[in-house]
Parts: C-alpha cells; structure tokens; sequence
C-alpha cells in the first residue's frame, strides 16, 4: 500500500471528527465531575437522547439538522436538570455506589423509554450537504465534517466564555474549586449543581446531533460505548480538567483511527484503552490533573 | 420524609423489583400436561441486533398463528392435534443474554423445541447448554461453519436450517469470478485474463471470520484469477467505518466484498461512496436482504450487489413463488411491512418443527430429534437442493440454491430494489457496472 501524505492527512481528518464528538461527551462529563464529583455512567444515554430528540426534531420540522442544535441542547439541558433534582441530588455524599446503581438505573430506563416511543430499529437522517465535498488538493474533505469541527469549537469557545466572564460561569467555577468557600460566600451551589448537569447534558446532547448529522446510525442502545469513551477521556485528560478532555478526546480520537489504519478496525477500542493505562502509569492524575492536597 | 427522598426509594424500589422480577419467575408445567407445543424463540430482540430480531419473532408469530389456525400440531401419543405457543427469548444480541436466554427457556419454560439464533458468536456460546439439555434445536442464523461443524460438543440435537459461510461464500466468488471480473475487465479494457481485486471487510466474529475464510479456500481450491488485496476486521456493531475505507482504498482493490449485519453495512455503503468519494462495486452478504437495509442505505445502496436467498422484493420465478408473495403478503397484513430473510427462514423452521413434530408422534425430545434428522419435507420460500428441506447427515445442515440480487434505485419508492442477477436460471436480468464505478488501478 502506498502510504501517501493525503491518506495520511484523510484518516487525522476523520480522527479530527471523531474527536469532536468525544470532546463535547467528555467536556460535559468533566464538567460535572468537576462541580459535583459524581459519576454519571447514564452520561451516554444523552447522547443518545441527542440523537433521537435530532431525528423527532428533523422528521416534524424538515429543517436543516445544524438548526435543530438549538432544540436538542436546551431539550437535553431540561433533561439534564430533572434528572439531578430527582436523581443525583437526593444521593449526593451518600457514597459512590449509590451514585453507580442510580446512573445505571438511568440507562435502562432512558434506553426503554426511547425504544418504546421510537422503537429499537437503527435510524439515520440525512444532512443536506451529505454530497457536498470541499477540495483541498489532494484532500477532498466532505462538508459535513468542516461543519461539525466548526460547530465544536464555536461550541467550546462559548462555554469558554460563559465559564470565564459570565457571574454563573464564575459560580460554576468556584465550586468546582472549593465547594465549602462558595457556599460561604453566598453561591447556591444546589442550584449550580443543577445548572451544571444540565449543561453536561446539553453538551451531550449537541454531540448526539453532530453523530446524527454525520450520517452514522444510532438506535437506543448505543449510547454505552461512546460513554465508556468519554471516562477514558476523562481519566486520561484528567479529572475535572476541560482542557484535558479536550486533549484526550482529540487524542482518544486520532489514536483510535491511526490503529483502525494500521492494526485494522477490530483494534480501535482495545488501543485506546493501552494508551489510558499508559498515561496513567506515567502519570496518575491524567494529562492536566492536579495532586489533591 | 422529604418528598425527593419519597422518589428516590421509589425508584430504588423500582429497580430491585426489576432486578429481581427476572430471577422469580414461575415455572412452567410440561407441554404434554398443558396440551400445547411449547417452542422457545431465541431472538435479538434488543441490542446490535434487534431490527433481525424483530424480524425473527414476527415470522415466527406468523407461521404459528396460521398452524394454530389450521388446528394445531397433531400428536398421535396424545390422540388430538395441540397449538403452538411461542415463548420469546431475547439474546440481547449477547453472547450473555443468549446463554441466560436459552437456559431460561429450557429450564423455567421448559420448551419442547427451540427456533432461531442469529449471531454465529450469540449461537456458540449458548450451543452447550442446547447439548447438555438434549433440546432440539433448529437454528435459522448462525451461518459461521465452525458454528456446525464443531466437535468440542454434542451438536446432535442441533439443525441448521441455513447456508454455512462455505455455501454462501462459494456462491458469491463464483459470481464474481463468472459475471463481476469479465464486465470489469471488458468495460475498462483490460486484459481478460486480468485478475479481480477483491477488499474484504470483515466483522471480527466467526460469522466474518467463517466467510473470510470461504472466500479464500474457494480461490484457493478452484485456481480463480481472483485477488484478495485487503483483509479489514471491524468489531460488531461498529458504525464509523470512514479509516477502514481509507485504508482499503489504498490498497486499489475492483471491488469490495463486505460481511456485516444490516446496521453495518448501511453506514459502511454510505460512507463509501459519501464520505470516502470510495467509487467501487460493494457485494454483501444474504442477511442483509432485510427491508430496513433498503430503508436505510437509500440512494447509497444504488448498483450494490448481495449474495441472497430470501429477497422481499426480488420473488424468484418457480415453484416457491406463491408461497413467497403468500407469506410476504401475510406477513404485510399482520405487521404492515415486509419481512427480510432471517424472517423467512425462522417461519420456515416453525413448520419444520410441526412437520418433525408430527411425524414423532410425540413430544419426546429424542424422538423429535430422530425425526428432524431424518426430515423430508417439500421446499416452501427458499429454493432448496432437490426441491426438499432435509438435513444432511453429518452436520445436520440444509442446502440450498443461492442467487445474487443487484439493487438499483426505484424512483418511487426513493428506495433502492433488489433484481435477481445470477445464476442463469434465475435471473430477471444481467448484471450492469453502474456508470459511476471506478475499477482499481490494473
């Protein structure tokens, strides 16, 4: 096989893509680790979620699937909400098993849910530029997925934005390092901790409309690898860091398609994780965590 | 207490109630005493593979609902004829969920017989409990060889009522090497000696491993000019298979040959020619002859090819054509849709089951085995070897007569359609290079 520069620069470029969808699962899951220090493994289900409310959202308005971004992430986010109010937050500090069986109970119960109002059958929706192609040179690049790293980053740089400059961002930010001293200091951290989970899952939420938009086809199930993707990420990157699920999504995403290329498709997982071990044995607090003190 | 905490030992509750109404459940009386044939469906009924499941367990209701309608199953032991009553068992499409699938069916609902199975590695993993029970079991999936011809356990209650992957591996590189290779090699001017390069991209399970392998030995054993340049594994239910084409399409290959279940094979069409600009000739597998394979692959799935048995839209002309648009016709009635090829096969095992039942006598789960073995009944939908569904007496599996369905796209549907290509005497037309198909470099 000629291994040439193009092929090369075409499997970073679905890397790329696949990190962006790895980023946006994993920057909401950090998010909420960070403020709440829960795990949440239903965390894919709303993805999945994502995906579905896209697909409700494009068979009844017919409109373009980027615009739907503006239904699904505040959906998710009100779902996000609910869910810690009646879930997370009559648990919290009750010790972490208590968290594990609640968020599992929360896969079955969203995974049913969604078959019983949309079946389990697999669906896809197609995107308007789905035959759209850009051409770099050797490169042709489908629109899509310009469109889908652009979404994501305009989609970062405003969380970005809304963390540092925004009086709720600063809140967020402030219990997330030091629940006790906000609290002191008059944030309502119940309410950020609501505000938080549901921003999560909006973040999820957004990324299930990129994976529908893509073109890749989803049914309720398949929220549970892409959530066990978004905890390595997070383990990798570090927890609680938004830039480390930001590297280690992009790097989940690249190494996973560079094995696919070289190893074959069966290796995708299984090197993922090699690198998650290897990072955490070089470095147990992840790529951009802290020691606790 | 607050009313937040009311919810949460509410929904704690929930979930030890469903946790542990799985494991409580009542078990059932023997049908002889309860004057029913009990048949345990073994079904992806969720999962990766719940769209075939669906599929599995509406043919099997179907076929049981038209038997009961006629009066049942007679058994001359109890001197009347009984209903059929289908107890659903849903694999998860698991290696796990099969296993607790099947030994709740044998155990707790104590089934005379057992239909179905899809996934080869689904089937393997359950095969022992089947051997060490002593069920009769006709399986409609599980197509890897090493699912049949495996000697680590007693398979003799087993019977395989499907082509293995050497049968439908065979079928399909002889028509690449009679119809594919000559219309690539005289459309582009090539030598017509010149060999096909052929991509196989393969599940990583038996099922893909099982045809993997097929392929390659028929190649091997007939000394066909044909080219295996790429072996690409995918783990099952992958549906990002964008680096997978990349890295096949380096590798120039004429075509490529595809073993993946439906929810497979339509991202991998789409991204092909969508994503990858992948230009070249895709032939799949017989299970994905599936309606929903057709909903979803859409414009993509123009000019593909796929090795069948069963089509829903390609009825073959002969003596199974009134029995096929009979049942496609039922089966539309009772469900609103067609049914695919696992479909077909599982309502075509329910009358297996009848008719070896029947001939039993009896319920006795030896004696129905005796009677599957040596099962002689006339072909229904499927084109059977000699017009006649028989197991063969070594690995107990049936034979048939196989064909190649291309699909090109019908404008009113706005979906693709299957046309019966290959063999000779079962075509509705040629095969036709679709005029968007780049070959590989020569």
């Amino acid at each position: 096989m000629d291994v040439s520069i193009s092929i090369l620069s075409q499997v970073a470029f679905w890397g790329l893509y696949s990190g962006c969808i790895y980023i946006l699962l994993a920057t909401g899951l950090n998010l909420i680790f960070g403020v709440m220090k829960i795990v949440n493994f239903a965390h894919g289900e709303f993805l999945m979620l994502g995906t579905y409310i896209t697909f409700f959202l494009f068979v009844i308005t017919g409109f373009n699937p980027y615009v739907l971004l503006i239904g699904s992430i505040p959906i998710l986010i009100g779902i996000g909400v609910i869910v810690e109010r009646l879930c997370f937050r009559p648990i919290l500090g009750t010790g972490k098993l208590n968290e594990i069986f609640i968020s599992l109970g929360l896969i079955y119960i969203f995974q049913n849910l969604v078959a019983m109002v949309w079946t389990d059958e697999w669906r896809s929706i197609k995107s308007p530029f789905a035959d759209m192609t850009i051409d770099l040179g050797p490169l042709q690049l489908p629109l899509d997925y310009l469109i889908i790293i652009v979404v994501t980053i305009v989609i970062l740089v405003s969380l970005y934005i809304f963390l540092q400059k925004t009086p709720i961002g600063k809140a967020i930010r402030a219990t997330s390092q030091n629940r006790k001293g906000a609290m002191l200091m008059g944030i309502d951290v119940e309410k950020i901790n609501m505000l938080t989970f549901g921003i999560g899952a909006g973040l999820a939420g957004a990324a299930g409309t990129l994976w529908a938009v893509s073109g890749q086809v989803f049914n309720p199930y398949m929220g549970s690898i892409p959530a066990i993707k978004g905890f390595a990420i997070i383990i990798l990157g570090g927890l609680g860091s938004i830039p480390g699920a930001i590297v280690g999504g992009l790097a989940i995403g690249m190494v996973e398609n560079f094995t696919a290329f070289t190893l074959g498709g069966s290796w995708k997982d299984a090197v993922s994780f090699i690198l998650l071990i290897v990072v955490l044995v070089l470095r147990p607090t992840g790529l951009f965590g802290e020691e606790e003190e | 207490m607050k009313r937040t905490n009311v919810i949460s030992v509410f929904l704690a509750a929930c979930l030890i109630l469903l946790v542990l109404g799985t494991g409580c459940t009542q078990q059932q009386a023997p049908s002889a005493q309860s004057g029913e044939v009990k048949i345990g469906v073994v079904a992806s009924m969720t999962g990766a593979a719940s769209t075939t499941g669906k599929d599995i367990w509406q043919s099997a209701e179907l076929a049981a609902d038209e038997i009961n309608a006629m009066g049942g199953v007679r058994i001359d032991s109890l001197g009347k004829s009984v209903p059929i009553r289908l107890i659903q068992g849903d694999d998860e499409s698991t290696r796990e969920g099969g296993m607790k699938a099947v030994s709740k069916l044998i155990t707790q609902d104590n089934v005379d017989l057992l239909v179905g199975g899809y996934s080869s590695a689904v089937v393997s993993a359950h095969q022992s409990i089947v051997a060490e029970n002593k069920v009769p079991y006709i399986i409609s999936g599980g197509s890897s060889s090493s699912v049949s011809h495996r000697n680590d356990l007693d398979t003799s209650y087993m019977f395989f009522h499907r082509p293995n992957t050497d049968d439908s591996g065979e079928a399909s590189i002889l028509f690449i090497d009679e119809v594919v290779r000559p219309a690539v090699n005289a459309k582009f001017g090539f030598p017509a000696e010149r060999p096909l390069k052929v991509a196989v991209i393969y599940q990583d399970s038996p099922f893909g491993k099982g045809q993997l392998d097929a392929v390659k030995n028929v190649i091997k054993a007939k000394s066909l000019p044909i080219e295996v340049v790429a072996e690409e594994p995918f783990k099952m239910g992958e549906s990002d298979f964008r680096t997978v084409l990349t890295s096949v399409k380096a590798k120039n290959p004429d075509m490529i040959y595809s073993v993946t279940f439906l929810n497979e094979l339509v991202p991998l069409t789409q991204q092909a020619r969508r994503d990858v600009n992948f230009n070249t000739l895709i032939m799949a597998i017989e299970n994905n002859d599936d309606p929903d394979y057709y909903k979803g692959v859409g414009t993509y799935g123009d000019g593909m090819v796929m090795e069948s048995r069963f089509s829903p839209y390609a009825v073959p002309k002969g003596s199974t054509e009134v029995a096929t648009r009979q049942f496609l016709s039922n089966f539309d009635k009772k469900y609103g849709g067609f049914a695919g090829m696992m479909g077909a096969a599982t309502y075509e095992s329910i009358y297996i089951a009848k008719e070896a039942i029947e001939k039993a006598g009896s319920l006795e789960k030896a004696k129905v085995r005796d009677s599957l073995a040596n099962l002689a009944m006339p072909q229904m939908m499927e084109i059977m070897k000699g017009g006649t569904i028989q197991f063969s007496p070594d690995f107990r599996e049936s034979k048939f007569d196989l064909y190649v369905v291309q699909l090109s796209m019908d404008q009113a549907s706005g979906e693709p359609r299957p046309e019966i290509v290959w063999p000779k005497n079962l075509e509705a037309r040629g095969f036709v290079l679709p005029d968007w198909y780049t070959p590989g470099t020569s």
